[in-house]
């Protein structure tokens, strides 16, 4: 397997009237081809950012990407994403890389038949005649489970439910055969029982498709049935990255640990008492100089106040942004 | 429990909306956003409530406090039918039934103070002064009950986060000493870890005060986390009630099982492993209900009878409830593994 994604400190930065805010604080990993990343972390954690500091679609300004560097290893070479002109970007956006956001009725123009907006980007990027992508457009409804294609063709966004319009815009993501698909928080919009069905869809697409996955989401149930490795995120930063068995079974940050202790399980029998953490996220518009977490960690010492760490390797493929050796007991010897 | 703890008794409760339309603005129909739904609330207890958007969830909890006035049903608290009571004497009832709601962003009014939020309620019913001694002290000991310091009281909305305001939403209703509270949708708009946090206070708040709860939320995990018992509603109707563990060890209708099914388990090797069943197609319109049984549309169990006849909603083991044609027969609502492969096969 190649990389076919390679972010190397990222820092995004938005200059607003209360002060900077300090979205994006050095953010580093991979994605290797045909890989589902989850990207994991509450609100204001940056994991949204981040993927839009990718595809260019932070505004500017406020917003401003300070630092770093985005590799992506499509069919062109290599290029960074971070240099590239907006017309360029605009080449890869949609054709090499697609996305799927939150909110598919914002995500789609209402005044276009959904059957006009798939195929607007086969003629965009593929450079496909009205036939073509007429044929092409159908088969993509087709694939992504949506009856009756011809018929819904000429359908508008708002005589679809939330769960198809979701559907629609996995058409246009899928629609260039891309290399990576973003999905920013796909199912959350949605009901649970719609939630299995675009999970199920996903997991089907990636097969037939090969294409690799990155899934931002705060629902560590669903990142479990779908992630092969997972990037929990806080206050800008990546606190620990691992594959997906090895994060839920032996998680090494304690905001990791405290994430999953604090999830009710439907498997329970018994209700035992949430574990929750103490206090509240990061204030991203204070600078930082100690470990971000260290406020709310009952392992912080003097080291956390003093200095942020960085992703430590304390496994196989296994990171995590912490001073402090939970296994032994006592600080990491780093 | 017994009989004589009930402290609310909901019997029938309707709640339809109409739809005004056409040239004269007549009624042309009516979206029956809660249909005909019964259960009671015993003391001291957490009723849990799950369902989908637009299941009519929040719309029964809101016409249960007669924020909104029900088509028809009572309600009864300590046998009192709020349903037939004037405003005035409902509102004289108030301090012993309280909301919390969704979103406390929009809940707290920005430009009062924590202080002024907090004692208003008792201020309204006559209970304190304003500006008394004594109103301070009572708002100061609701701050501390709720984990917040005292101090906070002078300060406003806009300096609290999220978890925090939902805590001062929760101190305000508890002002007046309630029996019951509807909460609806309480941590919904909070992040994972302040869920955990907020939903332990009102455990621990359960424990002290006696407080009983309906919980209205669509997370069915944390709804099995917090309640005693759970109804499970859809398009506008209850479609089982129970204890909460038979509810996931022997869930009798078939949205219950295909909802169990789609909850995801945050355990990597269990649900990878994992064989779901998932419903097809999304929840129907309750301005236009399907016949029968409003499940018979995506049910994968359904008969001829279901299109037909609605199923009575009737107790089938003690404390059991389920509103299914197929529940009589020996494991006749169940979805069996034969079911879940003729439904891919499709």
């Amino acid at each position: 397997m190649s990389k076919i994604l390679e972010i190397k400190d990222l820092v995004t930065k938005f200059y607003t009237l209360d002060g900077v805010v300090n979205a994006v604080n050095g953010v580093s990993f991979d994605l290797e081809e045909g890989e589902t990343l989850a990207v994991v972390g509450e609100s204001g954690s940056g994991k949204s950012v981040t993927m839009m500091s990718l595809l260019g679609l932070i505004p500017m300004p406020p917003g401003k990407i300070e630092a770093g560097t985005a590799i992506f290893n499509g069919d062109k070479g290599s290029l960074d994403l971070l240099q590239l002109s907006s017309s360029e970007l605009r080449d890869i956006r949609g054709g090499q890389i697609g996305f799927v956001f939150q909110d598919p009725i914002s995500t789609l123009n209402p005044i276009l038949t959904v059957g006009e907006q798939i195929s607007e980007i086969l003629t965009r990027h593929k450079g496909m005649s009205k036939d073509e992508a007429h044929k092409r457009t159908i088969k993509l409804l087709t694939q992504v489970g949506i009856p009756d294609p011809e018929l819904r063709y000429k359908s508008f966004p708002f005589q679809f439910s939330g769960g198809m319009r979701q559907r629609v815009v996995i058409a246009i993501a899928i629609a260039c055969t891309p290399k990576i698909i973003i999905a920013d928080e796909p199912t959350t919009a949605l009901d649970v029982t719609v939630q299995a069905q675009i999970v199920d869809l996903f997991k089907r697409l990636r097969e037939a498709l090969g294409v690799a996955v990155i899934w931002i989401t705060h629902d560590l149930g669903v990142v479990a049935g779908i992630a092969e490795r997972v990037l929990v995120m806080y206050g800008g930063r990546p606190v620990e990255i691992a594959p997906v068995n090895d994060l839920y079974e032996n998680p090494q940050h304690p905001y990791t640990i405290g994430l999953l202790s604090a999830l009710p399980r439907m498997d329970a029998t018994e209700s035992e008492r949430l574990v929750s953490i103490k206090g509240s996220p990061p204030d991203l518009l204070l600078s930082q100089r100690h470990c971000p977490f260290a406020w709310r960690c009952d392992y912080a010492f003097d080291r956390c106040w003093e200095e942020i760490p960085s992703l430590i390797t304390v496994g196989e493929q296994h990171q995590a942004s912490c001073f402090y050796d939970l296994a032994k007991g006592e600080p990491r010897d780093v | 429990m017994s009989e004589n703890n009930i402290l609310v008794q909901v019997e029938n409760l309707k709640k339809h909306f109409p739809i005004i339309g056409g040239m004269m603005g007549r009624q042309i129909g009516a979206v029956k956003a809660v249909d005909g739904i019964s259960f009671d609330i015993q003391e001291s207890e957490t009723l849990g409530m799950v369902g989908e958007s637009g299941c009519g969830k929040s719309t029964a909890g809101r016409a249960i406090l007669q924020l909104h006035k029900p088509t028809a049903g009572q309600v009864f608290f300590k046998d009192q039918d709020l349903t037939q009571m004037s405003g005035e004497d409902v509102r004289q009832l108030r301090p012993k039934i309280q909301m919390i709601f969704q979103d406390p962003y929009a809940t707290l009014n920005p430009r009062h103070s924590v202080r002024k939020i907090i004692g208003e309620p008792l201020i309204i019913h006559g209970m304190m002064k304003k500006g008394s001694p004594e109103l301070k002290d009572r708002v100061a000991e609701l701050l501390e009950l709720v984990g917040m310091d005292p101090a906070y009281m002078r300060r406003f909305p806009h300096e609290f986060s999220g978890g925090q305001r939902q805590r001062i939403g929760i101190a305000r209703a508890l002002s007046l000493n309630p029996d019951f509270i509807v909460c609806d949708e309480p941590i919904s708009a909070l992040d994972v870890s302040i869920q955990a946090q907020v939903v332990n206070l009102m455990q621990d708040l359960q424990d002290q005060l006696g407080i009983a709860y309906l919980f209205i939320a669509h997370d069915l995990s944390m709804v099995k986390h917090i309640s005693h018992r759970i109804a499970v509603m859809y398009l506008g109707k209850i479609m089982e009630l129970t204890e909460r563990n038979t509810l996931f060890d022997n869930p009798l209708h078939p949205y219950t099982q295909s909802l169990n099914s789609a909850v995801p388990i945050p355990d990597p090797k269990l649900e990878q492993n994992r064989k779901r069943f998932i419903l097809k197609g999304d929840p129907p319109s309750p301005a236009n209900p399907p016949s029968g049984c409003v499940f018979h549309t995506r049910c994968p169990l359904t008969v001829k009878k279901c299109i037909k006849v609605k199923p009575e909603f009737r107790e089938m083991h003690p404390g059991h409830f389920v509103a299914c044609h197929l529940a009589d027969e020996k494991g006749g609502s169940k979805i069996s593994k034969q079911t879940i492969l003729a439904s891919e096969m499709s």
